[in-house]
């Protein structure tokens, strides 16, 4: 009799905890914002070009970390190398995935190196002391800067850009595959997994977008420099975003959720985790209902424009999609394959795959995002103010003290 | 070695940038070379050379957990036991295996008209190959089918109503089906768990990274990520005992016999003949696995839901849910 109503049930567990709910979560981030980015490049969407490079920062420290999830996830992750000596192409979903992670590295370092090449010869050529060392090294000696060099500089950029977006679509809906591809889970074995992913991970990345848009460029260089209308423009990318999101949310409700339209093992995974289930708050009311109220604030114009009512919209999207991630990813595993009732699952504070290393890949996130932004130009006034400081560092003080008494 | 044509050959000054690029690339190349090198294959290692069949430096391969311990008393052969350089193995393309013609397809016929639910082959599988506590690499459920029902005559006194036991009680050993199309192999990102020729599924401790996709995409949840050596794991048809011509350890403990291993290829083996003699089913076919464990006397109904209306399971490992063992 327990077994009916019970949890604890057999030899089931959730073998894929928290660290890979915020494996596609974070990737979702990083295809999110490089698309957000690419939009002046590819799109000549000229309003959104400010953001460009922030866009790059946030990219390549959420694309660096990425892959630490899985591979904390991993029992035996010192075997990481196994994943490039003897990949398991085209077969395995995440074979191929580890690929296409790689090339995106690439490209995103390579991104990165020509959207602030410009930046780094003007702080070569300005600034001294270790500054100047550093970005001369940056520029890894392509000093040209001739009208002719800079078209083709532009050229390169829209290049990696339009392949960027390509890499963002394959990374990304590659993750959705890795859960598509598991027939033995009912609620994964969906053919809208990869594009709920992709358009889960647009919808994030472009919050994420907002939310350090307003609080990098708003909090670091002043208030005034967050241009609103930039703000606006995103806000309502977003709001076209969430309605296709909400729009594959309804499909896959109606293929899961209803008993006429959904297949036995897939209706009764749904109606047991999702109707009244351990996750029915995480589903209806954070993946469903927080997205639906971002959605309604999108619709007001003074939002759009506001600071504070966008941060709050994107925060509500950001919560809603880590819902999406979650749902997914646990939710999938509480359905038991050879026994019944339900798998029970609470994330472990400390130890392995717990929310103890997730915050732990956040904070590397966040030193990854302080250094870029401490390493590289992506700021005017802030290369303005390295320059000055460096010239004053170089100088000993007793030297500037007497210069400055002569009036040299 | 390969990267020296790379090197421009100049005359320039030595901190010229042609030369520090030159020099950049030398460090980047002599730090890939190890991950351009091809790697070597199985096949080609002779097995008493490869460090992956040696007893001293492999300590976890299926079967024991220290070879060492067993180097005198003749199960120190690895010419002919744990050694899948004898036979080819296929990551993927199954269908490959039928077209070469195997000389041996190994099956198991289980007889649930035979079994008892005395557990003694998960012990005896436990015994044999050291599976931690907490997981299984077989295990037998019991449940039950229909309900207590009232009856005058019955032997159950309840407040002093009589009802009588009308279920039919089924115990269903479960185990890794050595499926024929196994998505587990398929989903390895790094080829650590094959699919030998014979039709055994096996798991590479040495090479499998543990990432648990295979566990998650095995329908009848066969695989377990072991505590100990925290890799994929599984049931192995106690390959070391089959290629040593030996039955696997669940079956010749088996009281009841309910449990037949042998050669499908074989038409005169147990196995076929029970086949060719009895209905039979396969758990979860609605998969197109392709399961290798066939089931004597089970319901088509029970092998592909495990609905509670028409199966109650009264009995079933749970000593181990929710534990942390995993961790």
């Amino acid at each position: 009799m327990p077994l009916q109503t019970g949890q604890l049930l057999g030899l089931e567990h959730v073998y894929w905890g928290i660290l890979i709910v915020i494996y596609p979560y974070l990737s979702g981030l990083v295809a999110g914002s490089f698309i957000v980015g690419s939009l002046s490049k590819v799109f000549g969407a000229k309003k959104f070009e400010p953001m460009a490079k922030l866009a790059a920062i946030v990219t390549l420290a959420f694309l660096l970390i990425a892959a630490l999830a899985p591979l904390a996830d991993a029992r035996q992750p010192s075997r990481f190398l196994e994943l490039y000596s003897r990949p398991h192409v085209p077969y395995a979903p995440m074979g191929l995935f580890t690929l296409i992670w790689t090339a995106y590295v690439l490209l995103a370092l390579t991104e990165t190196y020509f959207i602030f090449r410009q930046d780094n010869l003007y702080m070569a050529e300005h600034a001294a002391g270790w500054r100047q060392t550093w970005h001369r090294w940056l520029t890894l000696g392509w000093h040209d800067v001739s009208p002719r060099a800079i078209h083709r500089e532009h050229i390169i950029l829209v290049a990696l850009a339009a392949a960027g977006i390509f890499l963002a679509f394959a990374f990304h809906g590659y993750i959705g595959f890795i859960f598509g591809a598991i027939k033995a889970r009912p609620l994964w074995s969906n053919p809208l997994m990869m594009p709920m992913f992709i358009v889960s991970a647009i919808v994030s990345g472009i919050a994420l977008m907002i939310i350090a848009y307003i609080g990098i460029v708003g909090g670091l260089v002043s208030r005034d420099a967050v241009d609103n209308d930039l703000v606006a423009g995103l806000m309502s990318l977003l709001m076209w975003t969430i309605f296709v999101d909400l729009f594959l949310d309804i499909v896959d409700f109606l293929n899961a959720g209803v008993q006429a339209y959904a297949m036995g093992p897939t209706y009764d995974g749904f109606h047991a985790i999702f109707m009244g289930g351990p996750l029915t708050f995480m589903y209806w009311g954070l993946q469903l209902g927080f997205l639906s109220i971002a959605l309604i604030l999108t619709f007001f114009g003074a939002v759009r424009r506001s600071r504070w009512g966008s941060s709050i919209t994107s925060l509500l999207v950001l919560i809603s999609v880590y819902a999406m991630r979650y749902d997914t990813v646990v939710g999938g595993q509480l359905q038991p394959k050879a026994s019944q009732g339900l798998v029970q699952y609470i994330p472990p504070w400390l130890g392995r795959d717990s929310v103890q290393t997730v915050i732990g890949i956040f904070g590397i996130a966040f030193l990854l995002m302080v250094l870029q932004l401490l390493l590289l130009p992506w700021d005017k006034h802030w290369m303005d103010h390295w320059i000055h400081h460096s010239h004053q560092a170089r100088v000993p003080s007793n030297v500037a003290a007497v210069s400055k008494k002569e009036g040299v | 070695m390969s990267e020296t044509p790379q090197i421009p050959e100049s005359d320039q000054p030595a901190v010229s940038r042609k030369s520090a690029v030159a020099k950049g690339l030398i460090l980047g190349l002599s730090l890939s070379l190890p991950l351009l090198l091809p790697h070597k294959a199985h096949a080609a290692t002779l097995p008493s050379e490869s460090p992956h069949l040696n007893p001293d430096k492999n300590v976890s391969w299926e079967g024991w957990d220290n070879p060492r311990l067993n180097v005198n008393d003749g199960w120190d052969n690895w010419q002919t036991i744990l050694n899948p350089d004898h036979l080819p193995i296929y990551h993927d393309q199954f269908q490959r295996i039928e077209t070469s013609h195997p000389q041996h397809h190994w099956i198991m016929v289980i007889d649930l008209r035979k079994c008892v639910g005395c557990q003694s082959c998960v012990v005896a599988c436990k015994s044999e190959n050291n599976v931690p506590l907490g997981v299984y690499r077989t295990w037998v459920d019991v449940s039950q089918m229909g309900d207590t029902v009232p009856d005058p005559h019955g032997d159950i006194l309840v407040d002093g109503t009589r009802y009588r036991q009308d279920v039919l009680v089924m115990n269903v050993p479960k185990l890794c089906n050595h499926c024929d199309d196994p998505p587990c192999v398929e989903v390895c990102p790094v080829k650590a768990t094959y699919k030998r020729a014979d039709g055994i599924v096996l798991v590479d401790p040495e090479l499998c990274i543990g990432c648990g996709t295979c566990v998650n995409a095995c329908p009848y949840d066969a695989r377990f990520l072991n505590p100990v050596s925290h890799t994929a794991d599984k049931c192995t048809f106690c390959v070391e005992r089959v290629d040593a011509g030996l039955l696997p350890a669940c079956v010749t403990t088996c009281v009841g016999r309910a449990r037949v291993f042998g050669d499908a290829n074989d038409p005169s083996s147990e196995v076929s003949q029970l086949l060719a003699n009895y209905p039979h089913v396969v758990r979860h076919s609605d998969f197109g696995t392709d399961p290798q464990v066939f089931y004597i006397g089970m319901s088509g109904e029970i092998a592909t839901l495990d609905d509670p209306e028409l199966q109650h399971m009264v009995f079933t490992y749970t000593s181990n849910a929710n534990s942390t063992t995993a961790q």
